[in-house]
Formats: structure tokens, sequence, C-alpha cells
């Protein structure tokens, strides 16, 4: 399955993987700035970037359940061999968590929007069903756990940006290669 | 273990820790981290309590209030400005809450205080407009630094629990551009009622048809019972205009034009505090119809947020700086008390099923 050497050749990750990495990447960082604005910019507009973050939301929700469809049927490169164990174990469980954060912060999302009473519009004007009824009490709750989760969010992908340029430059492990395509 | 960490050069380390560091900041700098001195929706919660907001669970404008419920019945010169789905329904549900602008949620009716109504128009098809609508005939800010300054002067002064006159006074003595404002609101004559007052939506919205034709409006929800003035009779009961809201709702239904004021070249969109001109065409989009009240403790339309920006598409916001204001400030409140457990409202269950006036000892 893996190389027993840390050469810098380790196995790719699948194409769709590293295709599904790369789209939710790209969006996921820019929902993360959209929500700030929107949660700390009283001077702008933001019905437009409010319809947008809604839309791709939606969107990432959709691509989480693919890409966990796709993470236990295709294989996925085994870390190399020579990590030690503490360093193995931080990578799976930030993995579980980033995998974690990314279907509860559109979920939660859904859920605070419907609890609070708002409409659900993504582009084109097309309405998706509320995910529970009307619960002011909740939407207080889901709308302060939304920030938490998304603040948490922020700090797991530094954290992952990091490791992955630990295993790329210092460690030139071909871990971070493999998300490459290399 | 087979090999021991490799060590990298400082550039190489760098080249791990400065790329997350980077985007770490951007965001930080995104959330304001950096220039904290920003008037934000937090900083207008302070003023809302220092005007008199208790929190509690209450809002923390437009505190006290009352709701109703009705429908809609949109009429065809409506479907020709606005594509919406709102205008292409019919019998559509309405939720209002009739309200006094001020803070406080225990505030006495009275003559003098300006009165609001909010309302949630609903299409089957998903359609959500909400409207918030004072009584005023302008806005007595143009801008965010406006709004904020005319809520630092409503700071009740601790000693005689009213906002200080010298601030109120400086607040328009120091603004020669909202001189035409106050002087419209001096010169506004106050209705007996809430049921035969005109309620203005005082910002400017887009309204968008079928041709992807544009057109700014303003809203009137315009009351089709009779003027009457404001002569101060019945304020011996501190409920006295709600309770005479759910008086002629038992009798009769009421109803409201919903009054689109169409802008002319030169008209100035992106400013409430600004008149229109007089001759602008006036286009009725439909009827209000209310034929029931309920205590807000007892209704959805309690804890509801009537953000003006809540629009259903062929409405959108205008550039007018107060709707984005609006919307934020709105949904700062609405968080916030959301979480606070909510006290009475002053109208209560009680006064809606039997809302007899309480007369004074001299009889009146």
């Amino acid at each position: 399955m893996s190389f027993p050497q840390n050469t810098g050749h380790a196995t790719p990750f699948p194409r769709l993987s590293i295709l599904l990495h790369w789209v939710m990447a790209v969006l996921i960082i820019v929902m993360l700035f959209v929500g700030l604005v929107m949660a700390h910019d009283s001077t702008i507009h933001y019905a437009g970037l409010f319809t947008l973050h809604r839309t791709v939301g939606f969107l990432l929700l959709l691509l989480v359940v693919i890409r966990l469809v796709n993470r236990f049927a295709n294989h996925t490169p085994a870390l190399p061999m020579d990590m030690p164990g503490p360093m193995k174990l931080a990578a799976h469980f930030s993995h579980i968590l980033l995998y974690g954060f990314m279907i509860a912060l559109p979920l939660v999302g859904w859920a605070m929007l419907s609890a609070g009473g708002y409409p659900i519009t993504l582009w084109g004007g097309c309405h998706i069903p509320p995910l529970m009824g009307f619960h002011p009490h909740l939407w207080g709750v889901l709308r302060c756990l939304h920030s938490l989760l998304a603040y948490g969010l922020i700090l797991l992908i530094l954290a992952h940006i990091g490791a992955a340029l630990l295993h790329g430059i210092i460690r030139r492990d071909g871990v971070m290669g493999s998300m490459l395509g290399r | 273990m087979a090999h021991s960490p490799r060590k990298g050069s400082p550039a190489r380390w760098a080249a791990v820790i400065l790329p997350p560091l980077c985007l770490g900041g951007l965001l930080a700098w995104t959330a304001d981290i950096f220039s904290p001195a920003a008037i934000s929706p937090s900083h207008f919660m302070q003023r809302f309590h220092n005007a008199g907001a208790p929190g509690d669970g209450f809002r923390r404008a437009h505190a006290k209030g009352m709701c109703t419920t009705g429908w809609f019945d949109p009429s065809p010169e409506g479907r020709a400005l606005s594509r919406s789905g709102i205008f292409r329904g019919e019998h559509l549900p309405v939720m209002g809450r009739f309200s006094l602008a001020p803070p406080l949620p225990y505030l006495p009716d009275n003559p003098a205080v300006a009165r609001s109504l909010s309302m949630q128009i609903r299409s089957p098809s998903g359609d959500d407009w909400r409207l918030a609508l004072v009584d005023a005939p302008l806005q007595s800010m143009r801008d965010i630094a406006d709004a904020y300054a005319f809520f630092g002067a409503a700071k009740l002064d601790p000693a005689t629990h009213r906002p200080d006159p010298v601030a109120v006074q400086a607040y328009a003595a120091q603004r020669p551009w909202l001189k035409t404002a106050f002087a419209q609101a001096k010169a506004h004559k106050q209705t007996s009622d809430l049921t035969n007052d005109t309620y203005n939506s005082l910002d400017s919205f887009i309204l968008t048809d079928e041709a992807g034709k544009k057109t700014a409006v303003r809203w009137a929800a315009v009351a089709q019972e009779p003027f009457s003035p404001a002569d101060g009779s019945g304020a011996n009961d501190g409920n006295y205009l709600f309770k005479r809201l759910v008086q002629t709702l038992d009798q009769r239904p009421l109803r409201w034009d919903i009054v689109a004021t169409v802008a002319r070249k030169g008209d100035p969109v992106n400013d409430s505090s600004q008149p229109w001109d007089n001759a602008d065409q006036k286009v009725t989009v439909g009827t209000v119809t209310f034929t029931k009240a309920y205590s807000e403790d007892e209704s959805p339309c309690g804890p509801m947020v009537f953000d003006p920006t809540i629009l259903p598409d062929g409405i959108s916001a205008s550039d007018d700086p107060l709707l984005a204001l609006r919307s934020s400030v709105y949904m700062r409140s609405y968080a916030t008390r959301s979480a606070e457990h909510k006290a009475p409202s002053m109208v209560t269950p009680g006064d809606v099923a039997s809302p007899t006036l309480t007369q004074d000892e001299k009889g009146q």
C-alpha cells in the first residue's frame, strides 16, 4: 500500500480526492472571509454576500457528503512509517475534526436560519426548506455556535496548512505531495 | 524510530510558519481585530442600553408592541412594478406588529411618541417580505455617523430618566442637512390612534419587473380609516392606543393600502432624510387587512426580526447606508434578546382579551 521509506514519493491521493480537497479548500476560505465580513461590517449592503454565503454553504454541504463517501470508498495513502506516534495521532485526530467542522458548519447555518425564521434563498431565487420550525431561543444559540465553529475551523485550517508545509518543507516525506498529485 | 525529525534552515521554517500566519492575520483583519474603533453593532447595543433599553428579552428599539394577523391582496399595478411572487399571489398571510418607537418596553402610551408598524408578508412559494415602517415623514439621520450620534443623544439622564434636551437640540443644530427632516417632523400631525396612522419605510427600495426594469420606491402603509387628530383622550390608560386598536379589530377589519412613491430623476434614493418631489407618482401595490390582535407574548411576532432587508426576489435594498446598518443592528439585537429570558410585555394577553380602558378618578 504505502512506501516503506519516506523518500518524498508517497502514493498520491486519488484524483477525485485531490479535486474535492482543493475545490472545497477554496470555497471554505472564501466562505470564512465572507462570513467575517457579514458578522463584523455594518456599512456594507450584504444581501448579495448573504445569498452567496447560503448558496456556497449549501454546495459545501453537498460536497462534504460526496467527500465522506469518497473517503470510505476510495483509498487514502498511509502516513510515512517513520512518523512519530503522537504526530500520526494528531494527524488522524485533526482530520476527523476537519470533517466534523465541515459537516457541522453548514448544518448549523441552515438550522440557525430555520430557527430564526429567515427565508433560506439561494442564487436564482430558489428556496430550500427549513430544517426546523421557528424557535427564536435556538436561533440565538445556533448563531453563536455558528461563529464558534467558524473560529474553530479557522484555527484547524491554519494548523492544517502549517502541518502540510512542515511535511513538505521540513520533513520532505511526500505527504504534502500526495495532495498535490505528485 | 528509523529517522530523527529532520532539521531545516530558518528560511525553511519561515516558509512553514509564515503562510498560515499571513492567512490568519488576513482573517483577523477582516474581522476588524486591528481597528476596533469602528462603529459596530455592539456599540449601538450599548447606546440603546444607555437610552433605556432594559434587555429582558425585549427588542432594543420599538420595544413596546402588539401583534396582529391578516392578509395581503396585491394589485395589478404592483405586479407591473415588481416581478416578486408576492404580487402574483392573492390573499397572502400577513403578520403585523404595531409598536411605539422608543427602546422602552413599559412606556405608557401618549400622543407625543412616534409609532411603528412592521409586517411580514409571505407567499406559498417561499417569498418573504419584511417591512419596518414608522409614522415619521422623514428619517432624522442620513448615515451611520448620524445614527450613532442620534442614539448617543437619546441617552437617559440618570436624574430625570429623560434624554438631555441640550444634547437632543445639539444633535439637530449641528446637522443643517437634517433641517427639512426636523421641520417636517414638527409639522407632522399625529393621528388619534394606531388605526388611522400612516407608516413610512423612509428608506428606499428597488423594484425589478419581469423585463428587468428597475424602479426606486419608498413605501407607505396608508390607513383607510379617516384621519382624526391626537387629543390625548384616553391617555390615563397606559395602553390606550393598543387597547383601542384591539377594540376596533373586535368590531371590524382594519385596512392599510401599501403605496409605492415612485422616484423621479433627482429624488435622493440613498438618503432617507431628504424629501422626494411632491408630484411623484403614487402607486397602490396592494392592501393589507388585519382582523386579529394578540399580545406579543403569545404570537411569533414578539420575537420575530423585522429586518427591512429581508426581501423577496423582485424587491431589493437601495444603497441607503441606513438599510445596511439596520440589518446588522437588528441581527445583533435579535441574537442578544433571543438568548435572554423575556419579561412579560406591557400589552398582556389579558389586555387583548378584554380591552377595557382604565378610567381615572375624574371619570374621563
